[in-house]
């Protein structure tokens, strides 16, 4: 199989456009984040319908904008966010396995539902390995977001690819629940009985503050909670400000924080919780 | 030794020490931690640090009975007295207003020339506990009580590289570009972490840390040849 390095010019970049995997891992004693894609279910979608490696990097977009031209044949795949995506002005659905020809074009146009979508690859992409990854940081990477203009490098394979005319089912609808099921963080048990009722009974809204290291909720809580010494934190830890914010730490959070630790995502719950909008609702169930 | 263990989920446990910034708590937790990895070597995923905390990220799924098991195993296990072998690490700061842009409002706040504040600063040796924040910030103990200073209410939108600063209880040097709310008092020409390497920082947890004052011509002697990758850390 002869294998072709080529590009993807990006003529609009969008919206927090990154190349992700699963993460760098390893180098959190030295204060590197994790990183890695925000929902790795839509991502491991959409690396499984193209019989990827589950950990194949792929095109993470936060928000519609991207348009981008393909210099070689190769075949993508669409998952997570529901949104209007278009192949050279034709709109296609997630989900299916696109054919992409040399110069033809996609355009990610509105976001629907959901934060982040996906683009796979075939055999994904090809951007530096930095620390036994490809997710992009700054600092870390080269780059830490597509910029107008920028091009990412794929592999083209010259092979015969049967016709396809089913796709994929997909379920638009699976991060559509708000309980996110949480566990109790190290400084829980410090909360009065009335403030943990108060956080467990409640529904929080999702703030404008929202990106890849962070959400924040715009309800407050009060508390009179004393913080903590400087502690490891992960992506999942919800922590509480003095003035009562609520910040649930994404795949970006850095590796240490002082504020109290008051719970923890569950796993699926995190991938969930990241396609949720800021006006979104949610509540937290233990 | 007074640990407690805290499990959040079946694969994340927390072991915590009384809520100080200490030597000895720093001693233990380098005992346990090396006494987790020799006997648990194939269930740990990771363990990270806080300055009273060991964070245990695990491949294998464990009970509250397990950890019930294991902190009883830790409070059995031979103690090390004395202390593992440490480095003093000589970073040098320019201590100069134009990188120390909070120098003259700390000497007020202290009621201290700003001379008295760099001999406080820079005569003290430093303990470095854990990495932390941002890629290669050093979480740095033995900060002198004269030198306590609130954060700042809102934070600067950017603190450049290799600034040296104070915040609360605590001293620390910015590795590279960031925004931050503690107070900056100079800076440091050495790079503090570097990417392309297997380990990207040098100080080992454990280590100490002094700083040395310079001028501003030896700074820019220093960032320069930093800059063409040739400079290189000291210890005594």
């Amino acid at each position: 199989m002869i294998k072709t390095p080529a590009y993807i010019h990006f003529v609009q970049p969008g919206l927090l456009s990154s190349i992700q995997d699963l993460g760098r891992f390893g180098m959190a004693v030295y204060g590197v984040p994790y990183s890695g894609v925000m929902d790795r279910f839509s991502m491991t979608q959409a690396n499984y319908l193209l019989q990827n490696q589950f950990y194949d990097s792929v095109l993470e977009m936060g928000g519609p904008g991207a348009k981008m031209v393909f210099e070689m044949p190769t075949r993508v795949v669409f998952a997570g966010a529901d949104a209007d995506i278009y192949l050279n002005e034709k709109q296609v659905k997630a989900g299916k396995i696109l054919d992409i020809n040399e110069d033809d074009t996609i355009h990610v146009r509105k976001f629907r539902k959901g934060q982040w979508l996906y683009m796979g690859i075939q055999g994904g992409f090809e951007s530096e390995i930095v620390a036994e990854s490809r997710s992009w940081y700054p600092g870390i990477t080269p780059q830490s977001r597509i910029e107008k203009s920028d091009s990412v490098c794929y592999l083209s394979e010259e092979r015969f690819y049967p016709a396809l005319g089913s796709h994929a089912k997909m379920n638009l609808n699976w991060f559509k629940h708000g309980e996110i099921k949480v566990f109790k963080g190290p400084e829980w048990d410090q909360l009065p009985k009335l403030t943990q009722n108060r956080i467990m009974k409640k529904s929080f809204t999702i703030s404008t503050l929202v990106n890849r290291m962070a959400y924040q909720l715009e309800e407050t809580i009060e508390n009179e909670v004393e913080p903590i010494l400087t502690a490891p934190v992960y992506p999942g830890t919800v922590q509480m400000t003095p003035n009562g914010n609520i910040i649930i730490l994404m795949r970006d959070a850095q590796v240490t924080g002082g504020y109290p630790r008051i719970l923890h995502v569950e796993n699926n719950s995190l991938n969930i919780l990241s396609q949720k909008r800021p006006g979104d609702k949610i509540s937290f169930s233990i | 030794m007074d640990i407690r263990i805290f499990r959040i989920h079946s694969k994340l446990i927390e072991l915590v020490w009384p809520k100080e910034i200490s030597h000895e708590i720093l001693h233990e937790q380098q005992q346990v931690r090396r006494f987790l990895e020799m006997e648990y070597a194939e269930g740990i995923r990771e363990i990270r640090m806080g300055f009273n905390t060991l964070s245990l990220k695990l491949r294998i799924e464990i009970s509250e009975e397990d950890c019930r098991d294991i902190l009883e195993e830790i409070n059995q296990m031979p103690k090390i007295h004395g202390t593992f072998a440490s480095k003093i690490w000589k970073v040098p700061v320019c201590y100069c207003t134009e990188f120390g842009k909070d120098l003259e409002k700390l000497a007020q706040i202290h009621q201290l020339s700003i001379d008295e504040i760099i001999k406080i600063h820079s005569e003290t040796i430093y303990t470095l506990h854990f990495y932390g924040f941002l890629p290669g910030f050093m979480y740095l103990g033995g900060l002198d009580e004269k030198l306590f200073t609130p954060r700042k209410s809102s934070p600067e939108r950017s603190m450049p590289s290799g600034t040296v600063a104070i915040g609360g209880k605590q001293t620390g040097i910015y590795p590279s570009e960031s925004p931050g709310g503690w107070h900056a008092i100079g800076q440091c020409p050495v790079r503090l972490f570097d990417i392309s390497k297997e380990i990207p920082v040098i100080p080992a947890v454990g280590d100490k840390i002094k700083f040395e004052p310079i001028t501003r011509e030896v700074f820019v002697e220093i960032k320069q040849l930093s800059n063409q990758g040739l400079c290189t850390w000291h210890h005594d």
